[in-house]
């Protein structure tokens, strides 16, 4: 009895390998549209991405609240913020016009310029934070999920832009971004930026981001909510 | 130096002058607020200060973060008086703008602190137009649908800013709007309003991070005078009735007649023994009421019912006579000797057969009290001494002074003195007789009182007087009591009644115990009292013939009246030093108070 089901094996696997098309090889899961499973559409993964930042703003927007309640009292004080942001040095929109007169591309990699900048000095600031005791474990909680949701950010735009240029809606211009571009937040003066600036200089970054993020998909999806 | 000194001399005067005639430097300025509609221009507005009486004039400075360049503001007039307007050429966003105000006059200016500014976040849209609301008819029901268009200079096209909606109802009377959030869409259906009433319809806006606008002008809306027809409710609620309806009624009516016994109790028929509503229907109304006649009412008064009294007469070893009888009752009440009442020989406040008064405050006959223990001669005074008088025969030992009930029961052959039984023959009322089988010389110490000779061949026959009768006693101590032998058991004297010649008739209770002894016993069962004599002897009366033993000394009365009558009237005599007051058992009877009070 075995000695057969033995031959049947070897039989098959014969088969098989003579069979010079049946080879292995890996195949998309979903490679049809409706007939398969679901694909998200760019629509959907736009929206998705507008969440997400909208989220990661936020959550920057308490902390700063907090930090400027319980540490800087005195609110529009002179000299608030001496210093610059270390990503300043991108070149970002500052107006509607500005924003929409770049194209596609250029807005795409601005954000992601600009989430690629943060994801080091984010890092930095969760450990600072947990280290002081000044924080309570909520806080320091809060900026390790801001630097995680960052970096999510960052996977899920480039997982549009992935998309966008499969569209053929994106050139090929868009290129990833190298490692000199990751800047690390030291200031003018050398000093690394304290929490409070970080704080400060991220939110307005995320807000950036999240707008930058909705004018593109407006241009390119402009179906609903737009 | 001069001209430096002249000038300060001047200006010194000139503040002088100014300040005489009322004109200073301008007040500080404040900045208000500043506020972006569209997230693309933005305007500034100040609160000038005291303008010091003089023309003042008011300059907006600012200029960016981390650039020292300060501008002018470009536009006054746009926006109004003292304000800033900032056209998109000079907006930028992100971006700190550091802004101050000054005011200057002829005297002099001043400038207001400065605000720093970042236009991303100064966002406040205008109201949303064209808020129209319609009432729809629909089968559930009328219902409003309000719409709205976004302000026209917000640009959410682009998706440069995106706005969220809110909407608030009210009636005109209602103190309380009731909002609803409609998030980013332009329109909205209201409803469960109230049918045929005035509604309020107002709608604001706000950019993701920014200030709401401010509400739209109002709108009116009325709902139609509709009747709100949900069938299936209706539907349901009936049918659920009519099954509690049935329900209810099957319980009742499988419970019918406890509900009619609970709703209607059952009026109580008329019950009146031997009335036989038979008779009464049938009209023969003698015959009706003859039966309710009850024979043999009022009752008559059985004195044996009432006056049942037990003596607990116990021996002990200091030959106390307890007497659980009432004739200590008022001896208890009014001796001062703690113990006697609640010594638990007797209880102390039943109204004994016994009538005594007690003296209060006969302490001073106490020294006649002598120890009845010992020689139980001791008269009736020395017991009379004591504030209880006491009755009786067998004499409570007054020892501490109060008449204590005297133990007619023997239990123990004592060698105490035994009573000449012929000469006394105690009667005890109500008294137990223990009758000490042990031994014929059996002595009760009871007796002792009586007399203080033994009487050792006294058969035993204490406790029961062969004349069951009161015998008196003569307390003298000389006078050699007869020893009373106890005959056999305990036997209870009782008064049974009072005949209407006021006298005690006594009875012993236990006629079974009596042994048949012969004459000594022969049908003597109680004796009555007859009367009360002026020195409040009480005259017990004997009924029954007895057999008189011999050896009375004073009891021969019992032979020589017998003939004469059948009873036999038995004296108590106190003979030394009783007191005259109340009356006295001297015997060994008790007789009631209760009973003989009329008889005062």
């Amino acid at each position: 009895m075995s000695r057969s089901l033995k031959q049947v094996a070897v039989l098959l696997v014969a088969l098989l390998c003579l069979d010079p098309h049946s080879r292995v090889s890996s195949a998309p899961i979903c490679t049809h549209g409706p007939s398969g499973c679901h694909v998200p559409s760019l629509a959907d993964l736009f929206d998705r991405v507008i969440q997400h930042s909208a989220r990661m703003h936020s959550l920057s927007n308490d902390l700063h609240s907090e930090f400027e309640q319980y540490f800087l009292p005195s609110k529009n004080s002179i000299g608030k913020i001496y210093r610059k942001c270390h990503t300043s040095s991108i070149l970002t929109p500052n107006g509607k016009e500005n924003a929409q007169k770049l194209a596609r591309e250029e807005l795409t990699e601005v954000i992601l310029k600009l989430l690629m900048a943060w994801r080091d000095p984010l890092f930095q600031l969760h450990q600072s934070m947990a280290h002081q005791q000044d924080f309570n474990s909520f806080s320091s909680n809060k900026a390790l999920e801001m630097g995680d949701m960052a970096h999510e950010l960052r996977k899920g735009v480039e997982k549009v832009a992935e998309k966008m240029r499969v569209l053929g809606m994106l050139g090929n211009s868009v290129t990833g971004l190298s490692a000199a571009e990751t800047m690390l937040p030291i200031s003018d003066s050398g000093e690394a930026m304290s929490n409070y600036e970080l704080l400060y200089c991220f939110r307005r970054d995320s807000n950036k981001v999240q707008n930058y993020l909705k004018i593109l998909k407006c241009r390119i999806v402009p179906e609903h909510d737009c | 130096m001069r001209n430096s000194g002249a000038v300060l001399i001047l200006s010194f005067i000139a503040k002088l002058i100014s300040q005489a005639a009322g004109v200073s430097a301008p007040g500080k300025p404040r900045l208000t607020s500043c506020r972006s509609p569209e997230k693309e221009t933005f305007t500034c507005w100040w609160e000038p200060g005291d303008d010091g009486g003089l023309p003042t004039t008011y300059a907006l400075y600012y200029h960016l973060e981390n650039s020292e360049t300060i501008y002018e503001c470009p536009d006054y007039r746009t926006a109004g008086d003292n304000s800033c307007f900032f056209n998109k050429n000079d907006t930028s966003l992100w971006v700190n703008y550091n802004i101050t105000v000054v005011a200057t006059n002829a005297l002099g200016k001043n400038i207001s602190d400065p605000v720093e500014v970042d236009v991303a976040y100064i966002v406040q849209p205008n109201t949303p137009e064209n808020v129209t609301a319609v009432v729809v008819d629909e089968d559930q029901g009328p219902f409003v649908r309000v719409s709205w268009e976004k302000p026209r200079t917000a640009d959410t096209r682009s998706g440069w800013i995106t706005l969220q909606y809110q909407l608030r109802v009210k009636q005109k009377k209602d103190k309380e709007w009731e909002e609803y959030d409609a998030g980013m869409q332009k329109y909205y259906n209201v409803f469960s309003l109230h049918p045929d009433k005035e509604f309020m319809v107002q709608v604001r806006c706000k950019p993701d991070h920014g200030f709401w606008s401010e509400w739209t002008q109002t709108t009116y809306v009325k709902m139609p005078d509709y009747i709100p027809r949900e069938r299936s409710l209706w539907i349901m609620i009936t049918i659920f009735s009519v099954f509690i309806v049935l329900i209810l009624t099957w319980t009742l009516n499988v419970k019918r007649n406890s509900v009619k016994l609970c709703l209607l109790p059952p009026v109580p028929g008329p019950k009146i023994k031997g009335f036989d509503k038979q008779l009464l229907k049938s009209g023969k109304s003698e015959e009706v009421f003859n039966s309710l006649v009850i024979q043999g009412f009022p009752p008559t008064i059985d004195y044996d019912d009432l006056l049942v009294e037990y003596l607990e007469v116990y021996d002990n070893e200091e030959q106390e006579l307890v007497l659980d009888s009432k004739d200590l009752s008022e001896d208890c009440m009014k001796s001062k000797s703690p113990s006697d009442c609640d010594s638990g020989r007797g209880s102390c406040d039943s109204r004994t057969l016994l009538l005594e008064k007690c003296m209060v405050g006969r302490e001073g006959s106490r020294s006649d009290q002598h120890q009845y223990s010992q020689h139980g001669e001791t008269s009736w005074a020395s017991t009379e001494s004591s504030e209880c008088q006491g009755l009786e025969p067998g004499s409570p030992e007054f020892s501490d002074g109060r008449v204590k009930t005297w133990p007619v029961v023997f239990s123990s052959p004592q060698p105490h003195h035994h009573y000449q039984v012929e000469a006394v023959k105690p009667v005890y009322h109500s008294v137990p007789e223990i009758l000490n089988h042990s031994s014929p010389h059996a002595m009760p110490a009871n007796y002792q009182n009586l007399q203080h000779q033994d009487i050792p061949q006294q058969e035993g026959r204490f406790g029961k007087p062969a004349c069951r009768h009161s015998q008196s006693y003569t307390h003298g101590l000389d006078t050699p009591a007869p020893g009373v032998s106890p005959s056999r058991s305990l036997e209870y004297v009782e008064v049974q009644r009072i005949n209407p010649e006021n006298m005690l008739l006594l009875r012993p209770l236990s006629d079974q115990n009596r042994e048949p002894e012969g004459s000594d016993y022969a049908g003597e069962d109680y004796s009555k009292v007859k009367e009360l004599t002026s020195n409040n002897i009480l005259l017990l009366q004997r009924d029954t013939s007895y057999q008189c033993a011999d050896g009375y000394s004073q009891a021969g009365q019992c032979t020589t009246q017998q003939p004469p009558h059948p009873c036999k009237p038995v004296i108590y005599q106190s003979h030394s030093g009783m007191p005259q007051e109340g009356m006295r058992v001297m015997g060994n009877g008790y007789v009631d108070t209760t009973v003989l009070m009329p008889s005062y």
